[in-house]
């Protein structure tokens, strides 16, 4: 079967900089791609081109038979997008923001109402969803965040750091929300300073540094090859402890 | 674009920004709270103001001898009381005692149209008057502004001697007219003094034995003849339209923030550039919430206005009718439009919120605070006020207030700030198109506005409408300049600078294809027929049919054939050909049906004939002239996309004014196609015309289509 997520030699300058330089992947149906690197490394900016918000300067993304370029409105119907600074409406609530997304990506009423509820009752929303997201607490927004990434079905999510400034709680039961997704068949692919989550959730792992993925594989490999016995220690080895851009 | 989707973000974004305080604070409760305060606040401030200066005595000084007879008509009433512990300088007394001091000769500005000496009413009514400097005018200064007293009399020494004698005396009021109590002695001493004068006159008159009246002549009367609606308008017309203008803007104030900056600050924005919708829906949702945002705030003042003037206030000095509410209501629409679309335009730029603040305060200032020339007695909507954004709305508010606008004015005023606001919009949309500065990045000015050479391409819409607004105000405020050099040097300027000039610039300057852009095609055999037959009629059309739906006032209709016949200097008919047929066919012809419609063009055929037809006609800033000219821009529009040959339209146009003109110039010749002295051309020759203009059209129809490529 095709990968549901298809990215080749992606580009992209910010000025003279090239944030991302020639990034190519792709991640599969019932996949979780985990993209590790330090900060500046153009994680961010490799994951929004794949959402379709930053057009790349150079290369293509193909979600599922969509081209991300000719069709962007076709293609970010098939994915979710989430980030860990994301936020949502603080004048509506968790409710009112589903339904609004929902119109937006086009959904009957009837069905927006019935994944709502579904999705208020599975991520355990229920004593928030009626309150303005701006007197969330931050688990509390992120799993709205995550119903809203979740709510039109996609086979593909991207995920940007979705476990960033939660506490340890709200963070594993994101972790399992992911893992959920996988396991019902989704693409996910994710970018994470957690390596713990990234050991736990990952089929495959790309190391992403100066803008290029440096290495990719299973975790075993991965660690095989550096000859390390766990990811940090990997990640460091490749990395190396001066690799910050900033 | 999708309506839907549009519709979805604009009532999302209109939920939000309703649930906010600030914003509602700004929009409702500030202007249901300000009007109410402000006027009966201030009428009351005046009215007692007013009653306490009438109450108050009058505390003068009598300098000089004054006959008992004239203390007594002074004080009689007992308004005025005259303060006999306010002495001259003793220098003054002496001279005003000995007769050392006389009445100073008047300064320039009295010999040029002042009183004189001499005359009976010589008074010093305007404070302007300047005495030269002199020791009684200097005591006075320091007697009345160090409020010893409200204002000092003086009477010369030859007061005494005149009474006396049947000769003239002459007094001076020295008052000071910033201080309202010293005006309101002023004006009770003038009055006490006419009295004195009347009965001196005719106690004269009587003792020579002389009619009463005699010596007085004529009685001038003085009566204002503004009704009162014009009277209290032109006090509304004063402050009201600045306050209704930045009052509105401010509604939009905090939504085209919170919408953008704040979107991108709460991490928002990014929420919404994932989801299935394109910039320009984004944009245009939010684009009407923040509009609609500014309307409730316009309403909520023009309503608070209106309760307040007719319900609330005690005085019925002020008066507002319905209409003239809503009037000012409907005009305030464009001027929202375009502020809308400049408010968020600019905010999309700011990293967030305090961010947007800094960046709206400067725009919001630079783009209301002109409106305040409105406060300005005097400036009024004019030929050249018509085109200034924002002020043009103020003063058409102001001149409806006195119900004095007129309808080109009216016209102008709101293509313009259609015309602004429509250029805004697309600033606007460009902006939001932008994933750069939607994710808090930074964007080069250069590439923003599109000035990137294009090379072989041609103009896009957004592109040939800018183009379009950027030459009606260049055009405009151009002839306007060049007036005073004469008809036929303004057209020629006009023409060739202001309109081919550009077209050939842009064209030029962005690298746009030549051959394709301006049509610079050989004419089909065909698409020429037409265009003569086309051109040789549409004018008996016009004249014929078209300004019956709209007749032009006499004035215009006059000014027009000056201008045909190039301000009536005696010319030969080849040179009215150049200047009114020949090149405003050229220059127009490749601006509109060149650049315009070659911009217009992927908007398919009927829109872009449609749109390019409007802006031609709205291009001749005469709300009279806009069928006639909107039916002329069809048909040419129509002949140069068919064709694909600008020369079909500039024959077509340059033989529809050239025949024109000629008729004017030539009044045997119209007399005997029946387009003599009367003010339509006659049913027989207008269907004439018809006839010739269906076969034109007919040709052009069958005509094969231009390569449109």
């Amino acid at each position: 079967m095709a990968p549901t997520l298809v990215a080749e030699g992606l580009v992209k300058r910010f000025g003279p900089v090239a944030a991302v330089d020639g990034v190519s992947l792709t991640v599969s149906a019932g996949e979780v791609v985990g993209l590790l690197g330090p900060n500046g490394a153009g994680k961010t900016t490799t994951l929004r081109m794949l959402a379709g918000i930053l057009t790349p300067d150079a290369g293509r993304v193909r979600v599922g038979d969509v081209d991300i370029h000719d069709r962007p409105l076709d293609a970010k119907r098939r994915l979710g997008f989430l980030s860990g600074d994301t936020q949502l409406y603080q004048r509506l609530t968790t409710r009112e923001v589903l339904r609004y997304f929902g119109r937006l990506y086009g959904m009957a009423e009837a069905v927006i109402d019935a994944r709502s509820s579904r999705l208020v009752e599975e991520l355990e929303m229920g004593e928030f969803a009626d309150r303005p997201c701006g007197t969330l607490s931050s688990g509390q927004k992120q799993r709205a965040n995550i119903a809203r990434a979740f709510l039109h079905e996609p086979g593909l999510l991207i995920l940007d750091e979705p476990t960033v400034a939660l506490d340890v709680i709200s963070g594993q039961f994101i972790v399992e929300s992911i893992r959920g997704q996988r396991d019902a068949g989704r693409a996910v692919l994710f970018s994470t300073h957690v390596m713990s989550e990234a050991e736990y959730l990952c089929d495959r792992i790309l190391l992403l540094h100066r803008g290029r993925v440096i290495d990719e594989g299973v975790l075993g490999d991965l660690l095989a090859r550096s000859g390390c016995g766990n990811l940090t220690d990997a990640f460091l080895l490749r990395v190396g402890r001066e690799g910050h851009r900033e | 674009m999708r309506s839907a989707v549009v519709l979805e973000i604009f009532r999302k974004e209109l939920t939000e920004t309703l649930r906010d305080r600030r914003t509602l604070t700004m929009m409702i409760a500030l202007p249901v709270l300000l009007y109410p305060l402000l006027m009966i606040g201030f009428s009351k401030l005046q009215v007692s103001q007013r009653e306490a200066t009438e109450e108050r005595t009058s505390r003068i000084a009598l300098w000089g001898a004054a006959p008992a007879a004239l203390r007594e008509a002074l004080t009689r009433g007992g308004r005025v009381v005259i303060d006999d512990a306010s002495p001259p300088p003793e220098a003054v007394r002496r001279g005003l005692a000995r007769g050392t001091l006389t009445r100073p000769a008047a300064g320039p500005r009295d010999a040029a149209g002042g009183s004189r000496p001499g005359e009976p009413a010589a008074r010093e009514r305007d404070a302007d008057s300047r005495e030269p400097d002199h020791p009684v005018l200097d005591a006075a200064r320091a007697a009345v502004t160090q409020r010893r007293v409200d204002a000092v009399l003086v009477l010369w020494p030859d007061v005494g001697p005149a009474i006396a004698d049947a000769g003239v005396g002459s007094v001076s009021i020295y008052f000071d007219s910033v201080r309202e109590d010293s005006l309101e002695a002023q004006s009770r001493l003038e009055r006490s003094l006419d009295a004195y004068r009347d009965r001196l006159v005719a106690e004269r008159e009587r003792a020579l034995g002389l009619k009463p009246g005699f010596a007085r002549g004529l009685d001038v009367w003085a009566t204002n003849v503004a009704a009162e609606a014009r009277q209290s308008g032109q006090l509304l017309g004063l402050f009201l339209p600045f306050l209704l203008v930045t009052m509105s803007l401010l509604g939009g104030f905090y939504p085209a923030i919170d919408l953008t900056a704040g979107e991108k600050e709460r991490g928002t924005m990014q929420t919404l550039l994932c989801a299935p919708v394109s910039p320009v829906e984004i944009v245009t949702g939010k684009y009407f919430a923040v509009w609609v945002t500014s309307l409730i705030a316009a309403l909520a003042n023009i309503v608070s206005l209106g309760v307040t003037v007719m319900r609330i206030l005690p005085v019925s000095s002020i008066s507002l009718s319905l209409p003239t509410l809503a009037l000012a209501f409907a005009m305030l629409l464009p001027v929202t439009l375009f502020i809308t679309a400049v408010f968020l335009a600019v905010a999309a730029f700011a990293k967030d919120f305090k961010d947007g603040q800094n960046f709206l305060t400067p725009v919001y200032m630079l783009l209301a605070m002109p409106a305040g020339v409105t406060m300005l007695r005097g400036i009024e909507l004019n030929a050249w006020t018509a085109f200034v954004p924002v002020v043009n709305i103020a003063l058409l508010i102001k001149a409806l207030l006195i119900s004095e606008a007129a309808p080109d004015l009216i016209f102008l005023a709101l293509l313009s700030s259609t015309a602004y606001a429509a250029m805004a919009v697309m600033l606007a949309a460009r902006v939001f198109g932008r994933e750069q500065v939607m994710l808090g990045g930074r964007e080069s000015l250069r590439s923003l506005l599109g000035f990137e050479r294009r090379k072989g391409e041609e103009p896009t819409p957004a592109f040939a409408l800018t183009a379009f607004g950027l030459v009606l105000v260049l055009t405009f405020y151009g002839s306007l300049l060049l007036k005073s050099a004469g008809t036929i040097a303004t057209l020629l300027v006009t023409e060739y600078g202001f309109f081919l000039g550009p077209t050939l610039l842009l064209v030029a300057g962005f690298g746009f294809a030549w051959k394709r852009t301006l049509a610079l095609r050989r004419p089909p055999l065909p698409g020429l027929v037409a265009a003569v037959l086309i051109g040789s009629s549409a004018w008996a059309v016009a004249a014929g049919l078209l300004i019956r739906v709209l007749p032009p006032p006499e004035s215009l209709v006059r000014a027009l054939e000056q201008l045909l016949l190039l301000d009536g200097a005696p010319a030969p008919l080849w040179l009215v050909w150049l200047v009114i047929a020949i090149t405003p066919a050229l220059c127009e012809e490749m601006f509109f049906r060149g650049f315009v419609l070659s911009g217009l063009r992927r908007l398919g055929l009927w829109p872009a004939v449609l749109v390019c037809a409007l802006l031609f006609g709205l291009a001749h800033s005469s709300v009279y002239r806009l069928l006639p000219t909107f039916v002329i821009g069809l048909l040419l529009s129509w002949l140069v996309w068919k064709t694909g040959s600008i020369w079909t339209g500039v024959v077509a146009h340059a033989l529809n004014n050239g025949i024109a003109a000629t008729l004017v110039y030539d009044k045997t010749l119209a007399a005997a196609v029946g387009a003599g002295s009367q003010a339509y051309l006659g049913w027989k020759p207008t269907l004439v015309a018809v006839v010739v203009l269906a076969a034109g059209l007919v040709i052009l129809r069958l005509a094969p289509p231009a390569e449109n490529g």
